[in-house]
C-alpha cells in the first residue's frame, strides 16, 4: 500500500465525517467547541457562513452529519449536532452589526431568482454583499418556500424563519410576492445578467388507483400542508390515513393530529428498516399516538356516493432486502380522510421548450452538478428544482455553488474556473501534554430533547414541540464531540518506533508493521477493521526498521494521547482549517472570532521545537 | 572476690538447706555435658521441687568455658542464684574463678585425676575430689565415650551428694536411651560409678540437699523458644521464614519439628505450612510480609542483628499496614556483641524499627508459658491492627529450661483475623478503598488477593492517601500517618496488662520486663527483709496500658530494672509520658541472667544515696 | 506526565477474550513514566499476553521493588492486587505471597538496579527456589529515577548520558540464571511485542520461575549514540535465537524437550507454547550449549533474544518443600490447630 498523500485536501477533510457529510461542509466541531465556550454568537455566525439558516436547520435539518458522526461508532449514538446548532441560534442574542451588508455601490449586475425558497435565498445571501441586484419572484405572499409551506409551525416557529430570511432580504433584495413566473422567456426578456431557478419541487405525487376519481376527502400531502400553512385548511376528520412514510408523511400525520384527527395512521409499503423518514421523526410521531402500519400497499379507495369510507390494501410479504414482495391478502382500513405523501416532483410548465433550457428525464432540467448551470448559459438551477427533492441543506449548498457560477458568469469568467478549497493545519500544542482543546473523553450519553407535554402540545398548531437543550444538557452534549477536526499528523522521520502511541491508544487504531498491500495490512491491524471502506493512513517507511505506521482513521477518537506520549513529537495534534470557495473568493474561518483556538492562549503558544507550522 | 553484704549475710546463716540451693557445673563446651546437666534438673523437678536451669555458654562450638546452673528453690524463686552451694568444677581453665564464686561453706566437686593446683586458696569451702577421668578411662574404651561419660559420672555423684532420688534418675536414663540400649547401658554404668564413689567417700547427702516436695504438679519444664514455636502452631501460622541466628534458631527448629508432627494434610501427607530458610533476614521478613499481605499467618524469629537488617521492610509493613509477627530473642549487643549471652537491649530498636515515624506493637513475655500465650496473641494483634508485632524475649527465656504451669489451650479460641472483607462484602459495597473506612481504633478493612476483582487495591510504601493512591499532598499524607499514630495508641488497650504485685503502703516500685521478673520478685522479698517495702510491676506490652502509668504515679519512686546499658525501657516510658523525676534505673547488662541480689543491692545503694 | 486519563471507551471494534473481557480490562492506571519509555511497551505486552491467555485479573498479583520499573505494576491489571515494596526486595515479598496462596499467578516487575544490584542476592535465591512466578527485568542499563547513573547491566564501553563509559563487567541475568539452575530464561525487547507477547504467554504456562530479561530503553537517559541499550542499538544487534508460537490444543501432553530446537510447554487448557530455535543447532534444553552461545553472542555484540533456556522438569518450591498445593492462607483454622488434647500431651510432669 503506498504512503498516504495527506497533502490531498480531501484526506484530512474526510476524517471530519460530519463536515464531510454535510452538503454545505459546515465546520461542526468548531462551532460545537464555540458553544462549549459560551460563544453562541460566534457559533451562530460560523454556522451561517455555510448553512445560512442555523435557526431553521437547527430544528428541521435532515442532518446527514449525524449518521456520519464518529461518536456513534464509539457509543452507538451521534452527537446531537443539529440540536446544538439550535442552541447557538437560541442563545446568540443580538448580532449587532456582525451580519454581512451590501456595499453602498452596486456592481450594476442584475440577477433574477425564481422562488423565495432556501436555494434562491442562499444565492441572494452570497451575491448581495458583492453588490449584485437580486430580484426574487415568489408566487406566495410570503418568502421561505418549502421551509414555510411544508414544515408545520409546531416544528419551526414562524418568527425564527422570518428573522433568518430577513437577515438576507435586509441587504436589499427585491422580492416580488404573489407573482408566479408564468414564462421564462418573458423573464429572460427583462434583461437580467443571470437567472437562478430555485422554485422547488412543489408538486406532490398522486396515486392513480381505483376510486381516486370518485371524489371524497383525498388530499395531496404537500398541497394540504401548504393550505394549512396559509390558513386555508383548519380541520380534518377524526380518522386519518396517511399513505407514505417519508418526512412529509410525518409532518402530515402530526399536523392531522393537531387539526382534529384522533385516530391517525401512517401506512407504509415496506418494512420499517426501509423507511425514508428519519428515525427521530418517526419517534416523534409515535410519541404523539400515531400508528405506523407496515407492509401494506394501497389497492383502491373505497368511495360510496362521493363519500370516502376507507382504503383497501394488499398485505405484502417482502424478501430479505425488501426488493420483491408477494401479496398475502388484503385489509380494509376505514377512514374519513386520506393524505397522500408518496413523493413530490418538480414541474416546469412555464419553461418554454425552445429557449435552450433542456429538460430531461422526469421533466427535470439538464444541470451541471458542479456549476449548476443549465444548458442555457446564464440560467442556473438549484434546490429541489435542480435534481428533484433533496432537503434544505442541499438547497443552501446549491445556492452557494450557483452564486459562484453566477458571479463568474457575470464577470465573464468561465463557470468552471472555480476557486479550490484550501486546507490548513494549525498546531494545538500548548506545551508538555497540554492542548488548546479539551481532549477528555466525556462518557455522557446523548442528551434527550425535552418535549412539550401532550396536553399542551395539541392546543395550537404553532406550539413548538421541542423545547431545546437546557444549559447543562448543552454542555454535556458539547463534551461528547470527539473533535475530529483535530487531526493526528505524523512526521515519520522522527519516529523511533518505541510503541508508546500504539500502547496508549484507547481504541488501538495504530499499528506498526511491515509494509504490505491493503488486505494484508488490514489483517495485521491492532484492532480488526469494522468499516473496510474507511481508508487507512499509511506512513512512509520509518527510519529504524523500515516498517510503516498504519492508522485506522475509522477508530480514532482524537484524544491526543498518541501525541502526548510521543517522545519525539513525531505525532502532533493539528486542527484542520478548511477554507471553502465562495462567490467572490474563498471564505476562511476567522481565527479571531470563530477560529482554531478554543483558548486565546493557544494563539500565543509557541510550537514545540522542530514542529513546523503547516 | 569481693563479698557483697548479702553474700556475707548468707554465709553467716548456716541454716539447714533443704530445697534451697544452687548448683553450678563448669565444663568445656563440646564435651556433651548438657544431657547430664539436664538429667539432674529434671530429676529434681520430678521430685516435686521448684527448679530452674540456666545455660551460660560461649558463642563457640568446642573448647570454651560453659556453665550450667541449677537453682533449687522450695520457695519458688527461679532467678539465677549468685553464689553456688555446690560447684562441679570440670573446667580447669576457669576453676580458680569458679571456686572463688562458691558460697562460703559450700562444696566443690572436682576431678581429682590431675592434681588440684589453684583451688586451695579458699579455706571456707569443702573440696570433694573424684578421679572421674581415670575411672572413665578404666571403664570405657572408646575415647569419645570416655569424655562424654565423665559428665554422667559427675551427675551420679551429684545425685548422691544432693540426695536426689536414684529411682527418678534411673527412670530418666531409661526414657532417654530407650531406643539406644547400648548407650543406655554405658550411661547407667557411668552414673553408678559416680554415685557409688560419692556414697563411699563423702557424707551423703550434704547439708544442702533436696527432699521430695509436691510443688511441681501441673508444671512442665520448657524453654521459651520451644514454647514460642508451639504457640505459632496453635495460632495457625502457615508460613515461616527465617535465617539462622543465635539465640533464636531453636524457635524454627522446634516449629519444624512440631509442624512435621501436626501439620500434615491427612489426604496427601503434604505439609500445611511452608517453612522457608531464607538467604538473609531481609528475605525472612520480606517473605513474612508478603505472606501476611496475602492472608497467611506468617512469622519469623531472629535476634538483634537480624532485626537491624529487617528495618526497611518493617517500616514498609507499618506504613502499608500488613500483619507480621517477629520473635526477637534478644542477645547482648551492640553489633555482633555476645551472641549467646542475654540482654534486653533491642527495646528501642524494636519499638521504632525503621526510619521515619514508625512505631510498633511490642510484647514482652516473662517466661516460656507467656512465650506460648503471646505468640498466639501476637498473631491476633498483628491481624487485628494490620501491623507488625514484635515479641521480645531473650536468651535467658528462649534457651533456658524454665518450670512453668502446664500449657493450656481453649478449644473455643477463634483467631482474630481483623477486618478482612470477602468477595460478597466488597461487591455489595460496590466500591473499595484500602484505607478509607477506618474504625474507632484507626483500623481500615483490608482485602486479600485472589478474592474478587472489586477487591483489588495497590499497596505502596510510597506516600499514599486514604484511597491507597499515590500522593505527595501534605494533608493527604498527614491524614494517613496521623491515623497510624491513633491506631498505635489504641493498641495500648489490647496488649497484655502488666503483672503488678502490690502491697498497701509501699512507696518504692520496681519495674521490669521479660526475664527480669523472677529476680525482681525475689528482690522485693530481700528488700522487705531490709525494711524496704517495695511493689513490683512486670511490663508485658507496648504501647503501655494505662495501668502502667497508674502504678508509676502511685509510688514515690520507681526503679526500672532492665538488662541494657542505656535504660531503654525507662526511655520508652518517658517517651510515653512517664515523669522522669521519679523514675530511676537498675541496669544489669553483663550478659548473664540477673540475680535478685544484684537488684536489691542496687536499689538499696540508690535509696541510701537518695536519703543522703 | 499525562494530562488526561486514558478514555474509558469500550469501542465496539475491540474483541473480548473467553472471559468476556476486553484487552482494556487488563489495563491499569495511566503511566507516569517518560513518554516513549520502553517500560510502557512492556506493560502493554503484559496486558496483551494476560488478556490473550484469559487469566482472571483478580487471580494475579503484581509485585515490584523500587525504581521506574516498579511503578509499572500500577499500569496494568487494575483488577489485581499490587504490591510495590522496597528497593531490591520484591523476590522475598513474592516468596511470601506465593507461599500463602499458590493459586495466584505472580508477576514481578523489576529493573536492572533492583534485580542486579541491591536485590541480586534475593534474585539468586528465588531462582534456586524455583517459585512459580513470572519475573520480568526491565533492563535499561541505567538508574532512571536518580537520573542516569550506569547500572550493573551496563556493558563495558556503553556510555552514560553524560558520556562516561562503563568500565566494570556487567551482570547478565540470563547467564546468572543459567548457572543457578533457572528453569525458564527468556530475553525480549520492548520494541518487539510480536516476540515478547508469546514469551510472556509461555511464561504463564511455566510451572516454576520464568525469568524474562527485557531490553527496555530509557528514552530520557539511555537512548543516545554510544548506549548499548538504545532502541537503535538493540534493533541493529537483536538476534532472535528462538521464535515462540502457540500451538492448538492436541490430545497428547508434551512437556519435555522435544526434537532438538523445539521446546513445548503445555498450558492448563492443553494449549501448547512452542519455542523454535533459529540458529542451526541451538538447543534451548542444553544448558551448557546455551551458556556458551550466550557468552559468544555477547562477545560478538549481539543481543540474543527469544526463549533461551527451558527446563520444565525441575520441581517448584512447593514441590520441593512438600507443601499442599492449596492456598495456605485459605486453610480453615480448625485444620491447623492441634487442639487442647494434643497440648495436654506436651511436656513431662
Amino acid at each position: 500500500m503506498p504512503p498516504t498523500d495527506t497533502t490531498n485536501p480531501d484526506w484530512y477533510h474526510r476524517v471530519v465525517d460530519c463536515q464531510w457529510a454535510c452538503p454545505a461542509h459546515t465546520d461542526v466541531p468548531q462551532y460545537i467547541r464555540l458553544i462549549g465556550q459560551g460563544r453562541y454568537a460566534d457559533a451562530y455566525l460560523l454556522n451561517r457562513e455555510t448553512n445560512v439558516f442555523p435557526g431553521v436547520l437547527g430544528r428541521t435539518c435532515d442532518r446527514p452529519c449525524e449518521p456520519a458522526c464518529r461518536r456513534s461508532r464509539v457509543d452507538g449514538t451521534a452527537v446531537a449536532i443539529c440540536r446544538l446548532k439550535r442552541v447557538a441560534a437560541d442563545l446568540r442574542g443580538e448580532l449587532a452589526g456582525r451580519l454581512p451588508r451590501a456595499p453602498e455601490r452596486r456592481n450594476g449586475k442584475r440577477v433574477a431568482c425564481v422562488g423565495a425558497g432556501p436555494a434562491s435565498l442562499s444565492v441572494a445571501s452570497d451575491l448581495l454583499p458583492l453588490g449584485y441586484e437580486v430580484v426574487i419572484h415568489e408566487r406566495h405572499p410570503l418568502p421561505g418556500g418549502l421551509m414555510r409551506t411544508s414544515i408545520p409551525a409546531f416544528r419551526l416557529p414562524e418568527a425564527v424563519l422570518d428573522e433568518e430570511i430577513r437577515f438576507i432580504l435586509d441587504m436589499g433584495a427585491e422580492v416580488r410576492y404573489g407573482s408566479p413566473v408564468a414564462s421564462l422567456r418573458r423573464l429572460l426578456a427583462e434583461g437580467y445578467d443571470a437567472v437562478f431557478i430555485g422554485s422547488g419541487a412543489p408538486r406532490g405525487k398522486d396515486l392513480d388507483l381505483p376510486g381516486r376519481a370518485e371524489g371524497g376527502r383525498i388530499h395531496i400531502g404537500l398541497d394540504w400542508l401548504q393550505s394549512v400553512a396559509f390558513g386555508h385548511v383548519t380541520g380534518i376528520g377524526e380518522r386519518v390515513l396517511v399513505i407514505g412514510v417519508g418526512n412529509t408523511a410525518m409532518d402530515c400525520c402530526r399536523t392531522a393530529r393537531r387539526l382534529g384527527g384522533t385516530d391517525v395512521k401512517v401506512v407504509a409499503r415496506r418494512p420499517r428498516a426501509f423507511f425514508k423518514a428519519s428515525d427521530w421523526e418517526l419517534e416523534d410521531a409515535e410519541e404523539e399516538g400515531i400508528d405506523i402500519l407496515t407492509e401494506l400497499a394501497p389497492r383502491r379507495f373505497v368511495v360510496e356516493g362521493g363519500r370516502l369510507l376507507g382504503v383497501e390494501f394488499d398485505r405484502l410479504a417482502w424478501d430479505e432486502g425488501a426488493r420483491a414482495s408477494t401479496v398475502m391478502g388484503s385489509e380494509l382500513l376505514p377512514c374519513d380522510d386520506v393524505i397522500l405523501a408518496v413523493g413530490q416532483e418538480a414541474a416546469f410548465p412555464w419553461i418554454e421548450r425552445d429557449l435552450g433550457v433542456e429538460l430531461g428525464r422526469w421533466d427535470l432540467p439538464v444541470v451541471d452538478r458542479t456549476t449548476l448551470q443549465s444548458t442555457l448559459p446564464g440560467v442556473f438551477f438549484g434546490g429541489d428544482a435542480a435534481f428533484g427533492p433533496l432537503n434544505i441543506i442541499w438547497a443552501v449548498e446549491h445556492g452557494h455553488q450557483a452564486a459562484i457560477s453566477i458571479d463568474n458568469h457575470c464577470r465573464g469568467v468561465g463557470v468552471d474556473e472555480r476557486p479550490a478549497p484550501r486546507v490548513g493545519l494549525r498546531s494545538m500544542d500548548m506545551g508538555l501534554a497540554q492542548w488548546s482543546y479539551h481532549n477528555e473523553y466525556n462518557p455522557s450519553k446523548r442528551q434527550r430533547m425535552e418535549h412539550v407535554a401532550m396536553v399542551r402540545r395539541f392546543a395550537a398548531l404553532s406550539v413548538e414541540v421541542e423545547l431545546g437543550f437546557a444549559p447543562e444538557q448543552s454542555a454535556r452534549e458539547v463534551g461528547r464531540c470527539l473533535n475530529c477536526d483535530i487531526q493526528t499528523v505524523l512526521v515519520p522521520e522522527l519516529c523511533i518506533e518505541c510503541d508508546a502511541c500504539i500502547d496508549v491508544c484507547p481504541v488501538r487504531c495504530l499499528t506498526i508493521t511491515a509494509g504490505a498491500d491493503e488486505p494484508e495490512l488490514r489483517g495485521r491491524l491492532s484492532a480488526p477493521t469494522l468499516h473496510p471502506d474507511e481508508p487507512l493512513f499509511v506512513s512512509t517507511p520509518l527510519p529504524q526498521t523500515g516498517r510503516v505506521m498504519v492508522k485506522d482513521e475509522d477508530l480514532c477518537v482524537h484524544c491526543g494521547l498518541c501525541a502526548e506520549r510521543c517522545p519525539t513529537a513525531a505525532w502532533r495534534m493539528e486542527r484542520l482549517e478548511l477554507s471553502l470557495p465562495r462567490a467572490g473568493g474563498v471564505w476562511s474561518p476567522d481565527p479571531g472570532s470563530a477560529g482554531a483556538g478554543t483558548d486565546p492562549a493557544a494563539h500565543a503558544a509557541a510550537p514545540l521545537p522542530g514542529v513546523a507550522q503547516r | 572476690m569481693t563479698a557483697t553484704p548479702w553474700a556475707e549475710e548468707a554465709a553467716a546463716t548456716r541454716a539447714p538447706q533443704v530445697n534451697e540451693l544452687a548448683l553450678r557445673i563448669a565444663t568445656v563446651n563440646g564435651t556433651g555435658s548438657s544431657s547430664a546437666n539436664n538429667l539432674l534438673m529434671r530429676a529434681i523437678f520430678r521430685m516435686g521441687i521448684p527448679v530452674s536451669g540456666k545455660n551460660i555458654f560461649p558463642s563457640n562450638i568446642q573448647g570454651l568455658p560453659t556453665w550450667y546452673e541449677i537453682r533449687v528453690s522450695g520457695a519458688g524463686h527461679t532467678a539465677r542464684a549468685r553464689n553456688p552451694d555446690l560447684l562441679v568444677a570440670m573446667n580447669t581453665q576457669t576453676r580458680e574463678r569458679d571456686v572463688a564464686a562458691v558460697r562460703p561453706g559450700g562444696c566443690v566437686l572436682w576431678d581429682s585425676t590431675s592434681p588440684l593446683e589453684r583451688a586451695g586458696e579458699r579455706g571456707d569451702v569443702t573440696l570433694l575430689g573424684i578421679p572421674i577421668a581415670r575411672m572413665c578411662a578404666e571403664e570405657f574404651h572408646n575415647p569419645r565415650e570416655r569424655i562424654l561419660l565423665q559428665n554422667v559420672v559427675y551427675a551420679g555423684a551429684v545425685t548422691a551428694l544432693l540426695g536426689i532420688d536414684p529411682a527418678v534418675t534411673a527412670t530418666l536414663i531409661d526414657e532417654r536411651y530407650r531406643r539406644r540400649p547400648r548407650l543406655g547401658e554405658a550411661n547407667r554404668r557411668a552414673f553408678r560409678i559416680g554415685e557409688e564413689y560419692a556414697r563411699q567417700h563423702f557424707p551423703c547427702p550434704l547439708p544442702c540437699h533436696v527432699e521430695p516436695m509436691q510443688a511441681t504438679g501441673g508444671s512442665i519444664i520448657v524453654d521459651g523458644n520451644t514454647a514460642t514455636a508451639l504457640g505459632c502452631i496453635y495460632a495457625g501460622a502457615t508460613v515461616a521464614a527465617w535465617y539462622p541466628i543465635t539465640p533464636s534458631t531453636s524457635v524454627m527448629d522446634a516449629f519444624t519439628a512440631f509442624a512435621r508432627r501436626s501439620r500434615r494434610d491427612p489426604m496427601t501427607g503434604l505439609s500445611t505450612c511452608m517453612i522457608v530458610q531464607a538467604e538473609d533476614e531481609l528475605a525472612s521478613i520480606g517473605t513474612v510480609i508478603g505472606a501476611g499481605w496475602a492472608g497467611a499467618r506468617a512469622f519469623t524469629a531472629t535476634s538483634g542483628p537480624g532485626l537491624s537488617l529487617m528495618q526497611a521492610l518493617l517500616g514498609l509493613a507499618y506504613y502499608t499496614e500488613i500483619p507480621a509477627v517477629v520473635f526477637d530473642v534478644q542477645r547482648a549487643g551492640p553489633s555482633t556483641g555476645m551472641p549467646t549471652r542475654t540482654q534486653q537491649a533491642d527495646l528501642l530498636a524494636a519499638a521504632h524499627a525503621s526510619h521515619g515515624d514508625t512505631a510498633h506493637i511490642l510484647l514482652f513475655p516473662g517466661d516460656p508459658a507467656e512465650c506460648f500465650d503471646f505468640a498466639v496473641r501476637a498473631f491476633d494483634l498483628a491481624e487485628h491492627f494490620q501491623t507488625p508485632v514484635l515479641v521480645l524475649s531473650d536468651t535467658d527465656i528462649g534457651m533456658n529450661d524454665w518450670v512453668v504451669p502446664r500449657l493450656r489451650w481453649d478449644d473455643t479460641y477463634a483467631p482474630d483475623r481483623g477486618r478482612v472483607l470477602g468477595a460478597a462484602e466488597v461487591e455489595a459495597a460496590g466500591e473499595y478503598h484500602r484505607y478509607a473506612d477506618a474504625d474507632a481504633d484507626g483500623v481500615a478493612a483490608r482485602t486479600l488477593p485472589g478474592v474478587s476483582p472489586a477487591a483489588a487495591y495497590y499497596t505502596r510504601g510510597s506516600g499514599h492517601n486514604r484511597l491507597a493512591g499515590y500522593t505527595e499532598d501534605p494533608d493527604e499524607y498527614r491524614e494517613v500517618v496521623d491515623r497510624l499514630a491513633r491506631k498505635h495508641a489504641a493498641a495500648g488497650g489490647w496488649v497484655p496488662e502488666p503483672v503488678i504485685e502490690a502491697r498497701p503502703g509501699a512507696s518504692v516500685g520496681l519495674v521490669t520486663l521479660g526475664s527480669g521478673g523472677p529476680a525482681v520478685r525475689e528482690a522485693v522479698e530481700m528488700l522487705r527483709a531490709q525494711g524496704v517495702a517495695a511493689d513490683c510491676m512486670r511490663l508485658r506490652g507496648y504501647p503501655f496500658p494505662e495501668a502502667v502509668f497508674r502504678f508509676l504515679e502511685g509510688h514515690a519512686f520507681c526503679f526500672v530494672v532492665e538488662q541494657n546499658r542505656d535504660a531503654q525501657l525507662r526511655t520508652l516510658l518517658l517517651e510515653s509520658g512517664a515523669g522522669s523525676e521519679r523514675l530511676g534505673s537498675v541496669l544489669l547488662y553483663g550478659g548473664e541472667p540477673i540475680t535478685a541480689g544484684e537488684v536489691s543491692d542496687a536499689v538499696l545503694v540508690q535509696l541510701r544515696r537518695r536519703e543522703e | 506526565m499525562p494530562s488526561i486519563a486514558k478514555p474509558p471507551i469500550r469501542h465496539p471494534a475491540l474483541p473480548v477474550n473467553e472471559l468476556g473481557l476486553a484487552e482494556r480490562d487488563y489495563e491499569g492506571a495511566m503511566s507516569t513514566l517518560c513518554a516513549g519509555c520502553g517500560h510502557d511497551a512492556v506493560t502493554a505486552a503484559i496486558v496483551r499476553a494476560l488478556w490473550e491467555v484469559a487469566v482472571p485479573p483478580h487471580m494475579v498479583v503484581k509485585l515490584s521493588g523500587i525504581g521506574c520499573s516498579a511503578k509499572t505494576t500500577a499500569y496494568f491489571l487494575r483488577g489485581a492486587h499490587g504490591f510495590n515494596g522496597v528497593h531490591g526486595r520484591m523476590a522475598p515479598l513474592a516468596t511470601g505471597v506465593g507461599a500463602a496462596n499458590s493459586d495466584l499467578l505472580l508477576i514481578g516487575i523489576s529493573g536492572d538496579g533492583d534485580s542486579l544490584s541491591i536485590g541480586i542476592g534475593h534474585l539468586v535465591h528465588l531462582i534456586r527456589r524455583n517459585l512459580r512466578m513470572i519475573y520480568v527485568i526491565e533492563n535499561n542499563g541505567v538508574y532512571g529515577l536518580t537520573k542516569g547513573q550506569l547500572s550493573a547491566s551496563a556493558d563495558v564501553g556503553s556510555t552514560s548520558s553524560k558520556g562516561t563509559p562503563g568500565v566494570i563487567q556487567p551482570v547478565d541475568p540470563m547467564l546468572l540464571g543459567l548457572s543457578l539452575g533457572a528453569t525458564f530464561l527468556a530475553r525480549g525487547f520492548s520494541g518487539d511485542k510480536a516476540q515478547l507477547v508469546p514469551i510472556l504467554k509461555a511464561a504463564t504456562a511455566h510451572r516454576g520461575l520464568a525469568l524474562i530479561d527485557v531490553i527496555s530503553p530509557c528514552v530520557s537517559f539511555n537512548d543516545h549514540e554510544g548506549s548499548t541499550k538504545s532502541y537503535r542499538f538493540t534493533r541493529e544487534h537483536d538476534v532472535q535465537v528462538t521464535t515462540t508460537d502457540f500451538v492448538e490444543p492436541r490430545p497428547e501432553l508434551l512437556t519435555a524437550i522435544g526434537p532438538v530446537g523445539i521446546t513445548d510447554l503445555t498450558l492448563h487448557d492443553g494449549t501448547r507454547v512452542r519455542a523454535r530455535a533459529l540458529p542451526e543447532g541451538y538447543d534451548p534444553g542444553d544448558r551448557d550449549a546455551v551458556g556458551a552461545y550466550l557468552r559468544e553472542a555477547h562477545d560478538r555484540g549481539e543481543v540474543a533474544t527469544g526463549i533461551l533456556y527451558v527446563d520444565p522438569s525441575r520441581p517448584t518450591l512447593h514441590e520441593l518443600l512438600r507443601v499442599v498445593p492449596r492456598p495456605l492462607a485459605g486453610l480453615p483454622y480448625a485444620d491447623l490447630c492441634p487442639g487442647a488434647a494434643e497440648l495436654e500431651r506436651f511436656g513431662e510432669s
